[in-house]
């Protein structure tokens, strides 16, 4: 070993980070991607959707491919796949390329964070304080995630969020050389080759249910804010920092509560809390996504943090244990994306048509000239045919205003009155969504209630 | 405390904090925040008070929206959009599958219609309704369409025309 712990530790980390914020950095962007694509939502979805169907895929053989290959050389190897997947996936023009870098960049990313949690134990020096470090680190970059992507996308453009993972996956995998090499000038490739013991199944099902959850709270949040409201995704990306800036403050609340049981079970309550929250917002008001967004991340610190530790407590080897993890919790994103994804664009349309009703209900109930309201009908009917199939933001429509007081103001009422159906519409779109989110997160409390092993 | 322990009441808690949660947006309004429920067109809709010539030929236009829609099967709302512009009418009618003729006859019915709510309404006298009600029922189509997006032209002409006779018959007839 020639490298200084700490720069280690911090690469490593910096790995783990990396590739588990990549299942939901893109979050944010996927509006974006989905214009300048000229895709449909239901494909855009596959970029989340792929990305996180072949890590739950590839997680657990990574993990035995690094203990076969050395952890050190399937970590480097890991980053340098993905770091040039990374640079196909900016480059990407087509969907379908994307979508096909994005699969490549989870091969590399299973092998890279699996294999660091073998590497860990040895240059933290203890099992325990290596699963919390990798636990944390994954959850960091995971909780993070969206409000970079958010940033990247809005300052620069979806490709930047790809393109600048290409020196951070490198630079990550610098220090990490090192052990690579050390492992192939002795030609020892783990620390220790006992075999695999069976994974914490109730822990594993308990994740994948939450994390079905928890991708539904992030996912549908986004769309509602940026196709729903229509904030930017630097807006949308500063209101859905709330959710992981109270995960990282919960994961650091000392409750002095032993049982991972009820640790478990509190966040799992927390986040089907929240997201029913979200499903039954009294109105259109970005504040109104705050105390159900508080609720999914402290939710989400307490029983990730609890069922990963019970997951691997005990066992070994440590990478085989954790690839389980990645591989249960990916598996519930992509259950998660897949079985709400119809439902709630079949939803979004439909409510699209009662809010277009609605608001030509008001146009034509309202009191201004009726050679206005046929011009206003008109313009509207223009807007929404301009904005194919999403919900419109209906102001420019009323462009230019009336110069007589009394009209105007007629018009402005107006104005307001037919973007609050418009609101109400793409609000209401959400909620079924949402509330079979916290129906998936009350479901995880069964195995989390079932494990018998389960207290730590 | 004691009885359920720490790990007891952080589940206890977190049940209250979702419960609370969840309650207060639905006292709020949670459970209705959608777009409001367009009224069915085959039922009748109340005028307002009509005022001048412009009301009386905005809820002219509204009663033949509602006739015309009520034939066609669709809403008032969805009929408004159709009609607004040829490129929006053509799309109308190729989404529903109704043709030409088809939308005449129906426009024609829902002028009709209005014809008689604005009769019913006190707005138009019988001795103008019925003349009024033959006029529309031989319309063509665009014209038809001009009378539903605008019925003042046609209620002005009515009244110059018909308004001085009406106060003849009014004069002489008990």
């Amino acid at each position: 070993m020639t490298e200084a712990p700490r720069p280690r530790v911090a690469a490593l980390a910096l790995a783990v980070g990396l590739v588990l914020a990549d299942s939901s950095i893109v979050v944010l962007a996927l509006p974006e991607i989905y214009r300048e694509l000229g895709t449909s939502v239901a494909g855009v979805t596959w970029v989340l959707v792929s990305f996180n169907l072949v890590m739950a895929l590839a997680a657990v053989p990574a993990a035995h491919l690094a203990r076969r290959v050395g952890p050190g050389r399937a970590a480097a190897v890991g980053l340098a796949v993905f770091a040039g997947a990374s640079l196909a996936c900016g480059a990407s023009e087509h969907l379908s390329t994307l979508i096909a870098a994005r699969c490549v960049q989870a091969l590399g990313g299973a092998a890279a964070v699996t294999a660091v949690l073998e590497l860990l134990p040895a240059t933290v020096g203890s099992e325990r304080r290596a699963t919390a470090a990798w636990a944390a680190a994954g959850a960091t970059g995971a909780a993070l995630g969206p409000a970079v992507g958010g940033l990247l996308t809005e300052l620069v453009s979806w490709q930047s969020i790809f393109l600048l993972q290409v020196p951070v996956a490198i630079a990550a995998a610098v220090p990490i050389l090192a052990v690579a090499k050390h492992e192939a000038a002795t030609g020892i490739v783990a620390t220790e080759l006992r075999r695999s013991g069976r994974p914490h199944l109730m822990a594993n099902l308990a994740l994948a249910m939450v994390s079905a959850a928890i991708a539904a709270a992030l996912f549908l949040l986004v769309l509602l804010l940026i196709e729903g409201w229509r904030l930017t995704p630097i807006g949308a990306a500063i209101v859905v920092s709330a959710m992981p800036l109270f995960a990282i403050l919960g994961s650091r609340l000392d409750l002095h509560v032993p049982s991972a049981r009820a640790r478990a079970a509190a966040g799992a309550i927390l986040v089907s809390g929240g997201l029913a929250g979200l499903g039954l917002l009294p109105s259109a008001e970005v504040a109104l996504t705050l105390p159900p967004q508080i609720l999914v991340g402290v939710g989400l610190a307490l029983v990730l943090s609890a069922l990963t530790e019970t997951a691997l407590h005990g066992r070994a080897p440590q990478a085989i244990h954790g690839g389980w993890t990645i591989s249960a919790r990916h598996a519930g994103v992509v259950v998660g994306l897949l079985a709400l994804t119809p439902i709630f664009t079949a939803d979004i349309a439909e409510q699209r048509r009662d809010a277009i009703a609605a608001g030509t209900a008001v146009v034509l109930d309202s009191r201004v000239d009726p050679l206005l309201k046929l011009e206003l009908a008109q313009r509207i009917d223009d807007r929404l045919e301009e904005e194919r199939g999403r919900v419109p933001t209906i102001g420019s429509a009323f462009e230019p205003l009336p110069e007589d007081p009394e009209d105007r103001a007629e018009v402005v009422e107006l104005r307001d009155d037919l973007q609050e159906q418009l609101n109400r519409g793409a609000t209401h779109a959400f909620s079924p969504s949402f509330g079979l989110g916290a129906l998936l997160g009350l479901l995880a409390l069964i195995p989390i209630g079932l494990a018998r092993r389960i207290e730590l | 405390m004691s009885a359920l322990g720490r790990g007891g009441w952080l589940v206890v808690g977190a049940i209250a904090v979702s419960v609370a949660l969840s309650g207060a947006y639905l006292a709020a309004g949670g459970s209705s925040y959608a777009p409001a429920k367009t009224q069915d067109p085959c039922q009748d809709r109340p005028w307002r008070d009509p005022g001048s010539l412009q009301e009386i030929a905005e809820q002219f236009s509204l009663s033949a929206l509602d006739g015309a829609a009520c034939r066609l099967g669709v809403t008032r709302e969805t009929l408004a959009r159709a009609l607004a512009t040829p490129e929006s009418r053509e799309r109308f009618t190729e989404r529903y599958g109704i043709d030409d003729p088809e939308l005449a006859r129906a426009i024609r019915a829902g002028l009709v219609r209005a014809v008689d709510d604005a009769e019913e309404a006190g707005a138009l006298s019988p001795f103008l309704a019925g003349p009024l009600r033959e006029t529309v029922k031989q319309v063509p189509l665009d014209q038809a369409i001009a009378l539903i997006q605008d019925a003042r032209t046609l209620l002005d002409s009515a009244q110059s025309f018909l308004g001085p006779a009406q106060g003849l018959l009014d004069q002489f007839l008990p």
